[in-house]
């Protein structure tokens, strides 16, 4: 069953279209990677799933809903309770510690729970740097604060941009190590990545150019 | 962990993490602060300060002899009597008179007061050292002090002349450029008058004699014999009749004796006329000599007075002192402060002037008139500079939290993507605004009681009294004017697009 449905969608901004006419399909528990050139929509497509932005032309399915006619408020609604996002330049709140930061995932969500938080924190084995604050931690370990960030609140579909972007390869792999016992719990999880040893871990690669569907990848490899 | 602790645990973060930035606009809430409730305090306080200020501002009422009777003690005491003892702040007699300096040869003011009073009719009197207490001591004008440059501790050598009260002619030695009258018995007991005007060296530059009373043709000579008259002219009194032996028993002048030029020929026939004319001569500058037997004492300055006016040329000892010094005990004026309106001190004035004491009052209009004004345009100008102050207060607050908003933008976009709707990102903004406001608020308002103090103090030499409920008030206000000062930087906030935190930025 599908969890996401894009439907022809468009984005125009002006004379360009940084999305033409893409349809794609997402099903429950599923892990895609989103890969392209800069500039080829890959940002705008996650921007239009993660309820931040509607698209011009064409209709976005989330769990049967149509987003693209929603008003902000329960795009915000639907954002909270249902997605769990990582981004590029990790963004913390650099004045909280990376349990609160943590928590303020759940604050929004439903209660602070501290306990909880720290459990998170220790699942991306960061339990003893929770008292730290953002500008004490690496940048792999701030965007493990943020992977726990995203997870704490069970969300059905986790979007990453870029998650792996500024990382080396020991965080990398720490990161793709998560995402896989994301997905083993039945986390739907669509990554945009630049790099093809992420899009690999992936089960499915769907190619954006000029922001169309390009070619989609069945990875053959996937869990072995 | 509830949501509301979380909430507090955020912002109190976001305050006390980020310190260089709020503790600006904390500053600016706490100077607004401080500014508000120290000027409401004055605000509050000026009227009372400022009426106890009028009301003694140089005396609102004045008594003075009406002409006809000496002012005394005694009179102004049942004047007095007439004003309700509750409204009267203070009365001030004064005598004024001619003091001199043997050792500078010089002439001032001199006022004889009760200092007690002083205080309260003239609390704009500015004493370095101290008023007079005790007897001879003085208080000295700043100008005095100057110009014959004695300081508190100084001993002076003050004298009074009965003669040379304040006049014209103080300056001059008696017995120069002035003129002389006197009289004695002539003929038949009837008297005559004569006068003379000295020149510089105290010789006889002119004489009148009035002889109309003598007999008319003989004694009246007296008057109008050009010969007799033109003998005096040149001469030093005192004289005597040429051949009569000595002068006239009242004449000390042991130094005219055998001495032609202290003397005078009669005219023919008028012996007695002509000795009286002498004779009325001699009693007019003996008299003056009696005058001028001066009573000099030492005095000590405990004080110099400023005030900025024509005081500081005075200088002021206790009326005892003064009494005793010139043997009278008239009183020139008394300033009084009377707490009381318009209406009321005409009302007294009146009932002063039918009282026959011999006492008129008159109104110091222009001080008790612009009170009112004044107060009215002081109170303004208080509000003024205050709304003045708390825009600016607004103006910097909101800057600065517009500035931290912008600071802020993408941690604001990743709370709104992390699922914070525009209630919350509302409430959080707020939230710090009014910590800020209420910490701003009891910063501001000690720092204002303190501030009012000072002014107070300063301004008005008074301390003032806490104002119990202005402290929770300026919290309030500090609060209020900081979620007011917040509004355009919330919507800023509120207005940001979760969707920057996708972009690289
Ligand atoms: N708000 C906007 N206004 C105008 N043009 C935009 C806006 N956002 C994106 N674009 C344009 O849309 C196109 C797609 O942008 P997008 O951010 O989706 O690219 P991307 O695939 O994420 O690239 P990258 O790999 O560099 O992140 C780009 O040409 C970009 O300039
Ligand atoms: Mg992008």
């Amino acid at each position: 069953m599908a969890l996401l449905e894009l439907k022809n969608i468009s984005k125009i901004y002006g004379d360009l279209k940084a999305l033409d006419n893409v349809s794609i399909k997402v099903d429950k528990g599923e892990w895609v990677a989103i890969m392209g050139p800069s500039g080829s929509g890959k940002s705008t497509m996650m921007n239009i799933i993660g309820c931040m932005d509607k698209p011009s032309m064409g209709e976005v399915l989330l769990d049967g809903v149509d987003i693209s006619k929603e008003s902000q408020k329960k795009l915000t609604d639907i954002r909270r309770d249902k997605i769990g996002l990582i981004f590029q330049q990790f963004h913390m709140v650099t004045y909280l510690t990376a349990v609160e930061n943590v928590m303020v995932s759940q604050y929004y969500h439903s209660m602070p729970d501290e306990e909880e938080a720290l459990e998170a924190l220790g699942r991306v084995g960061l339990r003893e740097r929770a008292k730290h604050l953002p500008s004490q931690l690496s940048g792999g370990e701030q965007q493990r604060v943020c992977v726990a960030r995203a997870l704490i609140n069970h969300p059905e579909l986790i979007l990453a941009d870029e998650p792996t972007g500024n990382l080396d390869e020991a965080n990398e792999n720490i990161v793709l190590d998560l995402f896989r016992q994301l997905h083993n719990e039945g986390t739907t999880l669509i990554v945009v990545t630049h790099d093809p040893e992420v899009a690999e871990a992936a089960q499915r690669t769907i190619v954006l150019e000029h922001g169309r569907v390009a070619r989609e990848v069945i990875n053959e490899n996937f869990g072995k | 962990m509830t949501k509301r602790k979380m909430f507090l645990r955020m912002i109190t973060a976001s305050l006390l993490r980020r310190r260089s930035r709020m503790l600006i606009a904390l500053l600016s809430i706490a100077v607004g602060a401080t500014i508000l409730s120290g000027l409401v305090t004055i605000y509050y306080d000026v009227p009372r300060q400022m009426g106890a200020q009028f009301r003694s501002y140089g005396a609102n009422m004045i008594l003075l002899a009406d002409g006809k009777t000496e002012m005394t003690s005694e009179s102004l005491e049942k004047a007095l009597g007439l004003i309700p003892e509750s409204e009267l702040v203070g009365a001030a007699p004064y005598r004024y008179v001619r003091l001199d300096m043997p050792s500078r040869q010089q002439s001032f003011t001199g006022a004889g007061t009760d200092f007690e009073q002083v205080l309260k009719t003239s609390p704009y009197f500015s004493v370095e050292g101290e008023y007079p207490v005790n007897a001879r001591e003085i208080l000295i004008g700043r100008e005095i002090a100057e110009t014959i440059g004695a300081k508190t501790g100084s001993s002076l050598e003050l004298s009074y002349k009965p003669a040379a009260v304040i006049s014209e002619n103080a300056e001059q030695d008696r017995h120069s450029g002035a003129s002389l009258s006197g009289s004695a018995e002539g003929f038949n007991k009837v008297p005559l008058t004569a006068n003379v005007e000295l020149d510089e060296e105290g010789r006889i530059a002119s004489i009148e004699v009035d002889a109309s009373s003598q007999t008319p043709g003989i004694g009246s000579m007296v008057g109008t014999d050009k010969a007799f008259l033109d003998q005096f002219i040149g001469k030093t009194l005192p004289l005597r009749l040429s051949g009569s032996g000595s002068g006239s028993g009242e004449s000390e002048g042991g130094d005219s004796e055998d001495n032609p030029a202290q003397e005078v020929d009669a005219v023919t026939g008028a012996t007695v006329s002509s000795q009286a004319v002498v004779d009325a001569l001699n009693s007019a500058v003996s008299s003056e000599k009696a005058a001028a037997i001066e009573n000099t004492e030492h005095f000590t300055v405990t004080g110099i007075l400023s005030t900025g006016g024509e005081e500081e040329s005075y200088i002021y000892m206790t009326l005892k002192d003064l009494q005793r010094l010139t043997g009278e005990e008239t009183l020139d004026v008394a300033e009084l402060s009377v707490s009381a309106d318009a209406e009321e001190l005409e009302q007294y004035a009146g009932a002063v002037a039918e009282s026959n004491l011999g006492i008129t009052a008159r109104l110091v209009k222009r001080v008790t008139r612009s009170e009112a004004s004044v107060l009215g345009k002081l109170q303004a100008l208080v509000f003024l500079v205050t709304v003045v102050v708390l825009l600016l207060t607004m103006i910097c607050v909101s800057t600065t939290m517009m500035a931290v908003v912008s600071e802020r933008r993408r941690e604001i976009g990743l709370r709104k993507a992390l699922g914070a709707s525009d209630q919350s990102i509302r409430k959080e903004f707020l939230g710090e605004g009014v910590f800020l406001g209420g910490l701003g608020g009891i910063l501001g308002g000690i720092l204002g009681f303190v501030f009012a103090q000072v002014v107070s103090v300063n301004v008005f030499g008074s301390s003032i009294t806490l104002q119990p409920l202005l402290l929770p008030i300026t919290i309030l206000a500090s609060i209020a004017i900081a979620a007011l000062s917040c509004q355009l930087p919330i919507r800023r906030a509120v207005a940001i697009d979760p969707a920057i935190v996708l972009k690289g930025e």
